[in-house]
């Protein structure tokens, strides 16, 4: 049979820089940051992760923070908040 | 700017296929570039056809769109325009719908990705509406003009193919709707007794603009006995008063979409839009006791507290925030039916217009062709 050319209707992912996170844990311990996504239930489950840190690693400081509504991205300076004071980000949704 | 043919020297930009329509339907459709019907074959020719209608750099990215965040070229648009059976004379308003919709107001990531039934419908006001042949008249959200159904399509399947609104990965939605096939309306405007929604907006009647709204399917208002203004809105009302819809709890904008005989009956009635609007605030209402109980305490007391942390059961939820929120137009034929359009809640309306790129209105399709 024939063959004919198609025009590819999709478009790939862009390339984008990676940045390489840091592992190294501070002696003090760690910095953590919460996005909370604002879905009903969102702080439960992130109060519980919070705590389930703790347990296991010694957490020097915890920042909260908060997307002014679920299907909104975080806004810059929630994001740039969260990229000085914060050594690792727990995000989650839960409703 | 790159030529079409040099575009498609790059690599992953072509793939061969059996010169057989079946062949190239299951190949789409096996590599997920599908809203599952038969589609054109996007060959180079058709898009070359297609790009006649298109008075932008071909490599530059017109918008991009999420979830992906892929580059939507002319050329990408174009292949998806193809598929979905446009003329080149609708690629204009395939671009012009997107470049709306890229816009922040309307959220187009949350409306991609969420768990909602919402999909963009594409209100077009204008003469080139009229000009390349969007019906405003009988069966208007339904099947069988060209227009409607292919210029709605491209855009869905520009979201699905190239923004990777895939269903179970890019687009959650729960259920969708039959909607996300296609959502394209022209207004009613020489059957409507008002400015239409274009002027109302402040653009000029010659203008031709797209309003994009992140919508789920219409809701039909069947009103056969009103014969005054505050009957046919109190019908409306009613019908809009859901516990269910986003509108209740968001800042949303929802659509009214009035047939003509009931725009009629409510303008004949001494009832201008925007007091149609104030009516429709005022009634289309739902007690806060009318939802569960789960629902006033974790949505109404402790999300929105700020209205409702010690609001008694008899207090109103309208549903919109202000009265001008609510988009009206007239589309439709003959009859008592008008529709009522739910809509994402959080996500606003954006009106764009259709320009020249010396920034003046096109007045015929045909001055953005090239050449």
């Amino acid at each position: 049979m024939a063959k004919i050319q198609l025009v590819v209707p999709d478009a790939p992912i862009e390339e984008v820089a990676q940045l390489k996170a840091s592992r190294t844990l501070r002696a003090d311990g760690i910095r953590l940051g919460i996005l909370d996504n604002s879905k009903g239930n969102a702080d439960h489950l992130l109060n519980m992760i919070i705590e389930g840190v703790k347990k296991d690693f010694k957490v020097s400081s915890v920042v909260m923070t908060r997307k002014p509504a679920s299907s909104r991205p975080a806004t810059e300076e929630v994001l740039d908040q969260l990229a000085r004071e914060a050594d690792l980000v727990v995000s989650a949704m839960a409703d | 700017m790159s030529s079409l043919a040099n575009m498609l020297q790059q690599p992953g930009a072509l793939i061969e296929c059996d010169d057989d329509p079946e062949a190239v339907f299951e190949l789409l459709c096996a590599h997920g570039w599908s809203d599952g019907l038969p589609v054109i074959p996007p060959t180079p020719e058709r898009i070359e056809r297609m790009l006649a209608y298109c008075d932008r750099d071909l490599d530059q990215a017109v918008v991009k769109i999420p979830p992906r965040f892929g580059a939507a070229t002319p050329v990408r648009i174009a292949a998806n325009a193809v598929m979905a059976g446009c003329k080149p004379e609708h690629f204009p308003l395939v671009l012009l719908a997107l470049e709306a919709l890229a816009e922040e107001p309307y959220n187009l990531y949350g409306t991609q990705a969420t768990t909602h039934p919402c999909t963009p419908m594409l209100i077009f006001n204008g003469p080139i509406a009229k000009e390349v042949g969007i019906n405003a008249g009988a069966n208007v959200m339904g099947n069988y003009v060209r227009a409607n159904a292919v210029i709605g399509r491209a855009v869905r399947l520009c979201l699905v193919n190239i923004g990777a609104a895939i269903p179970g990965t890019g687009d959650m939605a729960t259920a969708g709707t039959p909607a996300k096939f296609t959502f394209c309306v022209a207004e009613n405007e020489d059957n409507s007794p008002w400015d239409p929604l274009h002027v109302e907006l402040g653009f000029p009647k010659e203008a031709t603009t797209v309003t994009v709204v992140a919508a789920e399917s219409p809701h039909n208002i069947n009103d056969h006995e009103s014969l005054t203004a505050i009957g046919v809105l109190t019908m409306a009302a009613g019908t809009m008063a859901n516990t269910g819809s986003n509108n209740a709890y968001y800042a949303g904008q929802p659509v009214l979409a009035l047939g003509p005989e009931h725009a009629a009956t409510i303008a004949n009635g001494g009832m201008s839009k925007a007091q149609a609007k104030q009516f429709l605030y005022d009634h289309a209402t739902i007690p806060l006791g009318k939802f569960s109980q789960e629902g006033i305490e974790r949505r109404f007391r402790r999300k929105l507290a700020d209205q409702y942390a010690n609001a008694t059961l008899d207090t109103l939820v309208h549903m919109c925030a202000k009265p001008e929120d609510l988009l009206i137009i007239v589309t439709g034929g003959a009859g008592k039916h008008s529709q009522y359009v739910p809509t994402f809640g959080n996500s606003r309306a954006v009106t764009k217009g259709l320009k020249r790129l010396d920034g003046e209105w096109v007045h015929s399709i045909h001055e953005l062709k090239r050449g």
